[in-house]
């Protein structure tokens, strides 16, 4: 299945403080009360400019630091569905794919410039009109993961490549 | 191969998967020792946990739930967040750590949560911590801690090792912090990105309980998957590290050139010799958290200041870890030392580091903190510049008001 999506750039590295300062995640737990305070010191006004369906790229490593997955329900709750970065934090990649949100790592230098990027998770292609770049395969646990509708829905059904194999092997 | 030589990850996943062995790469589910939450996280697991139906725990023996970033909770939204994660924990029958227990990953390391060779996951990206003690320690996020609660299950990727191996002999004023700031500074945030770092070397091995967990707290900040410290030198337990082979990547530090570092605003990574900025005002030292908030950091503040008073302009807030460290410090004459240099010594927990509760810095004023982050925000004002360093440095910039020369570090 291919998706369009709008882009919307971010430079810099960014931290998921920088996503969405702590205290909302103490004071919110559902996305919409969350998105308006995205990026409000590092890049204030931005909140107000994402729509439905838009991609967010960076041009480096991005969602380093905190484990606060309200990084990632804010950034759904602003309309963003899928994140492209060069590189990312590793709590913030798990988390974006836990809530069913694609985080796909490539070389973005040739994206940033498009206003439209069209892309297709199961051929592991971005596409800006006139070129077509490749991302780091995705492992298929991730994808089902996304189809379930988030790593809970996933695993509480039994989801898993080993699921129960490995129940009551240790002592 | 034998299987002691692989790293000291693969061999823990392996023991939680029912495996044998396990590669770099592979993708699997593994059970899970224990699991912590802090109060951060809690209101979002709570409804997760309505959300999908779920009313219990794999074990509620090895679950706890941890009450640090919000001790004095400052107002009305967060008290209502921190009072139904207070019920939601109580009725799950898990541990519960209150208000002033200290910060989870303190408590945890206290409480005996971190074993070598177990899988510890907690709802905060410093967890690992846990590294300190060779436990496989995680930060997680609150998805992966609910299904973790739940289930005692968790899906892992195997990272890729590599050995950090650092030697010397350090400067009468170098602590763990700078050598820190100083790999940060060196490596960046991508070198360890993703991957298990080993630490080996004298200076690793000689460190203090207390300066392992200091280490291994800013595993994050260098952006590693874990870190393993190497068992403290007269400890009966724990997993020596394994050694590298000839194809694996080794990264040699040598301490014995190293001087007192700090951060700039607004990256752990760009760091530079505190000497740089000797004379620039300081506003407000914060001392604590969970990189910097050990009984020796609070000794270590008390020291400096004894017998003097600090800069009467300068905000100067002290806050111990745990409330184990607490109690030692006031024990030890620590707080009473503090106190009457002018400090102001706040209840166990996070502290300022979050910006969730006090104190707040003001609007273009200068931090320099304990801190292992200074992300623009991150102690609730995105108009302060924090700076990080030791707790050396920041109590000796207590004293005199600005970033101190090598003459004002009082040894």
């Amino acid at each position: 299945m291919t998706t369009s999506h709008r882009v919307m750039n971010v430079h810099g590295v960014i931290s998921t403080d920088d996503i969405i300062p702590a205290r909302y995640k103490h004071m919110y737990t559902k996305p919409e009360e969350l998105a308006p305070h995205v990026f409000e010191h590092r890049f204030p006004g931005m909140a107000g400019e994402f729509r439905q369906g838009d991609t967010l790229v960076s041009d480096s490593i991005t969602g380093i630091g905190s484990s606060r997955e309200q990084a990632v329900s804010a950034l759904l709750g602003c309309g963003v569905t899928v994140v492209i970065a060069p590189k990312f934090g590793r709590i913030f990649y798990r988390n974006c794919w836990n809530l069913g949100l694609p985080a796909l790592e490539m070389d973005t230098r040739e994206l940033g410039a498009a206003e439209k990027l069209e892309v297709s998770l199961e051929a592991g292609v971005v596409s800006t009109g006139s070129i077509e770049l490749a991302f780091t395969p995705v492992p298929q646990l991730m994808v089902d993961m996304v189809r379930a509708g988030g790593m809970l829905s996933f695993v509480l059904a039994g989801g898993g490549p080993v699921s129960a194999a490995n129940k009551g092997m240790r002592a | 191969m034998a299987r002691h030589a692989f790293p000291l990850v693969n061999r823990i996943i392996a023991e939680h998967a029912g495996r044998e062995s396990v590669e770099t790469g592979e993708l699997l589910f593994a059970d899970v020792d224990r699991v912590y939450v802090q109060d951060g996280n809690s209101p979002t697991i709570a409804r997760l946990y309505r959300e999908h139906g779920l009313d219990s725990v794999f074990d509620p023996d090895r679950v706890a739930f941890v009450f640090d970033h919000s001790v004095l909770v400052p107002n009305r939204d967060m008290a209502d967040r921190i009072g139904e994660a207070e019920r939601f924990a109580r009725n799950l029958g898990v541990r519960v750590y209150g208000r002033g227990a200290g910060i989870s990953h303190l408590v945890a390391m206290e409480e005996g949560w971190f074993v070598p060779g177990d899988l510890v996951l907690g709802s905060d990206s410093h967890t690992c911590v846990g590294g300190a003690r060779q436990s496989l320690a995680l930060g997680m996020g609150a998805t992966d801690i609910a299904a973790a609660m739940a289930t005692g299950r968790t899906w892992l990727k195997v990272p890729e090792t590599v050995w950090l191996r650092v030697s010397g002999t350090p400067h009468p004023a170098l602590r763990p912090k700078d050598v820190l700031l100083e790999v940060l500074r060196r490596f960046g945030s991508e070198t360890f990105l993703y991957r298990s770092v080993q630490w080996t070397g004298s200076w690793a091995e000689s460190l203090s309980e207390d300066s392992a967990g200091s280490v291994a707290s800013m595993g994050v900040e260098m952006g590693a998957k874990c870190v393993f410290l190497p068992p403290r030198p007269r400890s009966s337990e724990g997993l020596r590290s394994t050694e590298a082979g000839t194809d694996d990547l080794v990264y040699d530090l040598d301490v014995s050139e190293l001087m007192p570092m700090v951060a700039l605003p607004h990256s752990p990574s760009d760091t530079v010799p505190v000497d740089r900025l000797a004379g620039k005002r300081v506003d407000y030292v914060f001392i604590g958290t969970c990189t910097n908030g050990r009984l020796e950091d609070i000794a270590e503040a008390a020291r400096v200041v004894r017998g003097r008073e600090i800069d009467p302009t300068v905000h100067f807030v002290v806050t111990p870890g745990s409330r184990d460290t607490y109690l030692d410090a006031v024990a030890a004459g620590h707080v009473d030392t503090l106190v009457r240099a002018g400090a102001l010594v706040t209840p166990p927990g996070c502290g300022a580091c979050v910006g969730t509760q006090g104190s707040v810095p003001e609007t273009g004023s200068t931090v320099l903190t304990t801190m292992n982050r200074n992300f623009k925000g991150r102690m609730g004002n995105g108009g302060a510049d924090i700076y990080l360093s030791s707790p050396l440095v920041a109590a000796s910039a207590a004293l005199v008001g600005h970033f101190p020369d090598g003459e004002e570090l009082r040894l």
